[in-house]
């Protein structure tokens, strides 16, 4: 198993490494793209390998010249990389979310590497509107046109359809993990569990579900039980991963994460596509209904409720309190929060917010503030 | 004036006489904007519905319904010019709002949990405190309406309002895409992506009417729009004409006597009442011209601001640059925003026209686009130099601000950034702004010197 997890964790540590190697030995292209809302199947059924952006580990340097320090991590990571010619390798890239800091992004790279191809599409986030079924149908259709120019291959409903069951396979089976990690069933940390979605993420998907498939077959044949810890559940981040050592952190302190929402984890794998009728609508239709699986801050949806969800899950995975994770800067986190904390205050959820940050790490000062909490927790389970 | 080849060094700090000669006719101005305001305070007592709504300038559809309406930035705004959005943004951080989110937002949603505070106890509001008062006038609303183009937070923001008020409120997202400007036959006001987004946003702009008719239960008259428009589309057209004006040197009017008039063509009713104004702004601004007087007594600078304003500091600003002789003649906000394309209005049907001018929102185009039109901007005003406010909530306003500071630089504009935000003025660093522009105003004149020996 160790074999196993420690590709995923290279694949996750090094995405453009992996994806340059992909590109060298296939000889096929590389559309990168923002993360939370695009699908990978359309770039996929092209015969292409769909890459989502990471933050990186690196300090911003380039970068500084060209974005506000008070912008997200994400998003001036990814500047600073591509001012770095770290995405010059990459046949296009995918832009267009609705999130304003990461337009700003998409306008800094286009100035500053004017030799990138760019693909501009934008999601309505209006879930509601009437005319959103339509227009998430167009956003797909115009985003196919796109990328079969790019990469010179008809994308056919059959190819689409195949890449849509690969996809879900993979999610499938991510899924599987989930629901032995809530049911005490999977020793795995939270930092594995990271590198398996992360590097879904950026790696072919056929030969990460092979890798996945086997991860499977050796927890069955060798299944260990998580040992004891304060259950937690883990929330927020959304577009970047929260970084490895504050995970390790949260467990060393005596907490064992049975849930969570992040992107880079169960948000990412939480919904499948229709695999019949036409894929395009198929598509749509999945960009407009995951949001009621695990609603996103970003987009406009009355029918979802990010703290009832909240409550939910975490009564459901039995997690006797919440880590908020919030990305220094990340709007959509900042204006959902309260309404978070109050729906937690309401049912007696124990929680406890860290904002996180690119450049640092006060791990000291989160580990006495986490240390703190979890001792609050079994004080509280033993009154 | 001072020779420029004797340049006396810079003093940025705000004298304690004003040197600013600010348009007489922004008194009448402020008194129409103090009228809506206390208009829409009694909007309930007259039996008014009241419509809350973000974003983009689309008044005239909720005049057309003879509906009362709060521009939640103008509310902000307006709490911040008349420094009483301290109790609001309290009560916002009370309720766990993150300092760094969008100030407008953090004091609008607070202004509104003050309200919902006041309609349970109204002992809640302490009556010794005017500011507070100030923020309890605000009527709630009946409907919401969000159109923001552009900026992500501005949706976020109407939806914490709807959740705010329990969902209950009725709700309306008018969805303005970016023209990120990417296909072949991109251009300012053309292309297949202008005219595809224009068609979808004034199809939406009639579902919002048939959303207004539902919700008061009265027909939409789109003659009565016209008619709105009518006047919305004239004193759009004064505006533009009055700005123009001021390539005179020196600018008979200021940045910031257009900051203080963008009320009437932003959020103020279509009314005879905003056209007189902008007539009278026109005939002052010619007035000067024919006379010679600045904005500026002794324009040396002529100066453009990026960025959202500082709603905190307009007159300490204004201020500010006067006292160095820097004439703040134009900016992003002011002359590439409200209306700037009127002649797309056609009063026949006025709604595609409408739509068109949302969606040309400065910050709505892509960067190479907007920047083209700051340029061209900074060239009909001959401008000497940039300044950009790097307003620290408001990223809508901030994102390409470094491209259209080396765009600047290309053409042989200086050009400098100071740190501040629309409406929390704690993040106002002044000593930043006086060296930055102490420095940007001693390299013009080295500039100029240099050019001067060299002819």
């Amino acid at each position: 198993m160790e074999q196993l997890i420690s590709r995923f964790e290279q694949a996750a540590q090094h995405p453009l490494e992996g994806a340059r190697q992909w590109k060298a030995e296939t000889g096929r292209r590389v559309i990168g793209s923002f993360p939370m809302h695009f699908p990978g199947e359309l770039a996929h059924a092209a015969g292409a390998l769909p890459l989502l952006l990471q933050e990186g580990d690196e300090p911003i340097t380039a970068g500084l010249s060209s974005m506000f320090p008070f912008y997200c991590g994400y998003t001036r990571s990814i500047v600073d990389q591509a001012m770095k010619g770290e995405y010059d390798f990459l046949d296009a890239i995918m832009f267009g979310d609705h999130c304003v800091q990461l337009l700003g992004a998409a306008d800094a790279i286009r100035c500053n590497r004017p030799e990138t191809r760019i693909l501009f599409n934008q999601l309505i986030s209006s879930m509601n509107a009437p005319w959103a079924m339509e227009q998430a149908r167009e956003t797909f259709r115009q985003l196919q046109r796109e990328l079969e120019e790019v990469i010179g291959t008809a994308i056919t409903a059959e190819s689409l359809t195949a890449s849509i069951k690969i996809f879900n396979r993979n999610r499938v089976l991510i899924r599987r993990l989930y629901d032995m990690r809530r049911a005490g069933k999977l020793a795995l940390s939270s930092a594995q569990l990271q590198h398996i979605v992360k590097s879904s993420m950026v790696m072919d998907k056929e030969t990460h579900t092979a890798l996945l498939e086997q991860l499977l077959d050796e927890i069955a044949a060798k299944p260990a039980p998580r040992v004891g810890g304060v259950p937690i559940y883990l929330s927020g981040h959304l577009c970047q991963p929260p970084k490895l050592a504050l995970l390790d952190l949260i467990e060393n302190c005596g907490a064992v994460v049975v849930g969570d929402d992040l992107y880079h984890g169960y948000r990412y794998i939480a919904s499948d596509v229709e695999e019949t009728g036409d894929p395009i609508e198929a598509l749509a239709a999945w960009y407009l209904t995951r949001n009621r699986k695990v609603p996103c801050p970003t987009r406009s949806d009355a029918g979802a409720d990010w703290d009832a969800f909240l409550v939910q899950a975490v009564n459901k995975c039995k997690a006797q309190g919440v880590i908020i994770l919030m990305a220094k800067f990340c709007e959509p986190h900042m204006y959902y929060y309260p309404e978070i904390k109050e729906a937690f205050e309401k049912h007696g959820i124990s929680h406890l917010l860290v904002e996180t940050e690119h450049e640092s790490m006060p791990l000291e000062q989160f580990k006495t503030r986490i240390e703190t909490f979890l001792e609050i927790i079994k004080r509280r389970a033993a009154a | 004036m001072q020779s420029i080849d004797t340049p006396a060094p810079p003093n940025v700090m705000p004298p304690a006489k004003k040197t600013a000669n600010r348009l007489a006719a922004t008194k009448v101005g402020g008194q129409i904007v103090h009228d809506y305001w206390s208009d829409l305070f009694n909007a309930k007592d007259d039996g008014r519905k009241v419509v809350w709504y973000n974003g983009t300038y689309i008044p005239p559809m909720f005049q057309t319904m003879d509906l009362a309406w709060v521009h939640g930035e103008a509310w902000s705004a307006y709490l911040a010019a008349k420094h009483g959005e301290l109790p609001a943004q309290k009560a916002g951080e009370d309720r766990g709002y993150v300092r760094e989110l969008c100030s407008y937002a953090r004091t609008h949603i607070g202004s509104a949990l003050l309200d919902l505070r006041a309609a349970v106890d109204k002992a809640a509001v302490d009556p010794t405190d005017a500011r507070a008062l100030t923020t309890s006038k605000l009527p709630p609303p009946d409907m919401l309406v969000n159109a923001y183009p552009y900026c992500s937070s501005g949706q976020q923001w109407d939806q914490q309002i709807f959740r705010l008020f329990g969902k209950k409120i009725p709700i309306f997202n008018l969805s303005i895409p970016l023209l990120w400007g990417g296909r072949a036959d991109a251009g300012y006001l053309r292309g297949s992506e202008w005219e595809e987004r224009s068609k979808y946003v004034a199809r939406q702009l009639r579902e919002l009417a048939a959303f207004l008719e539902e919700h008061t239960g009265r027909k939409f008259e789109y003659d009565r729009l016209s008619e709105v428009m009518s006047y919305i589309k004239k004193s759009a057209e004064l505006r533009m004409e009055a700005m123009d004006l001021c390539t005179a040197k020196p600018s008979p009017a200021s940045y910031f006597d257009w900051i203080v008039s963008i009320a009437h063509v932003n959020f103020l009713p279509g009314t005879q009442r905003i056209v007189d104004y902008f007539e009278l702004v026109k005939a002052e601004i010619q007035e000067r011209i024919a006379q010679g007087v600045g904005a500026v007594p002794n324009e040396k600078y002529r100066l453009f601001f990026d960025g959202m304003m500082n709603w905190n500091k307009i007159g300490w600003l204004a201020e500010k640059f006067a006292a160095v002789n820097a004439s703040v003649v134009a900016g992003r906000y002011t002359h590439m925003s409200f209306w700037q394309e009127p002649q797309l209005i056609d009063l026949a049907d006025p709604i595609m026209g409408m739509a068109q001018n949302y969606l040309i929102c400065p910050n709505n185009h892509g960067a190479p686009i907007m920047i083209g039109e700051i340029d061209r901007v900074c060239d009909k005003f001959d401008i000497d130099g940039v300044v950009l406010h790097a307003s620290r909530t408001c990223r809508g306003m901030t994102n390409s601000q470094f491209q259209i500071a080396d765009s600047a630089k290309k053409h042989g504009r200086q050009a400098m950034t100071f740190e501040g935000d629309v409406v929390d003025e704690s993040f106002y660093k002044d000593e930043l702004l006086n060296t930055r522009l102490e420095a940007m105003l001693e390299s013009m004149d080295s500039r100029r010197n240099y050019f001067a020996k060299s002819a």
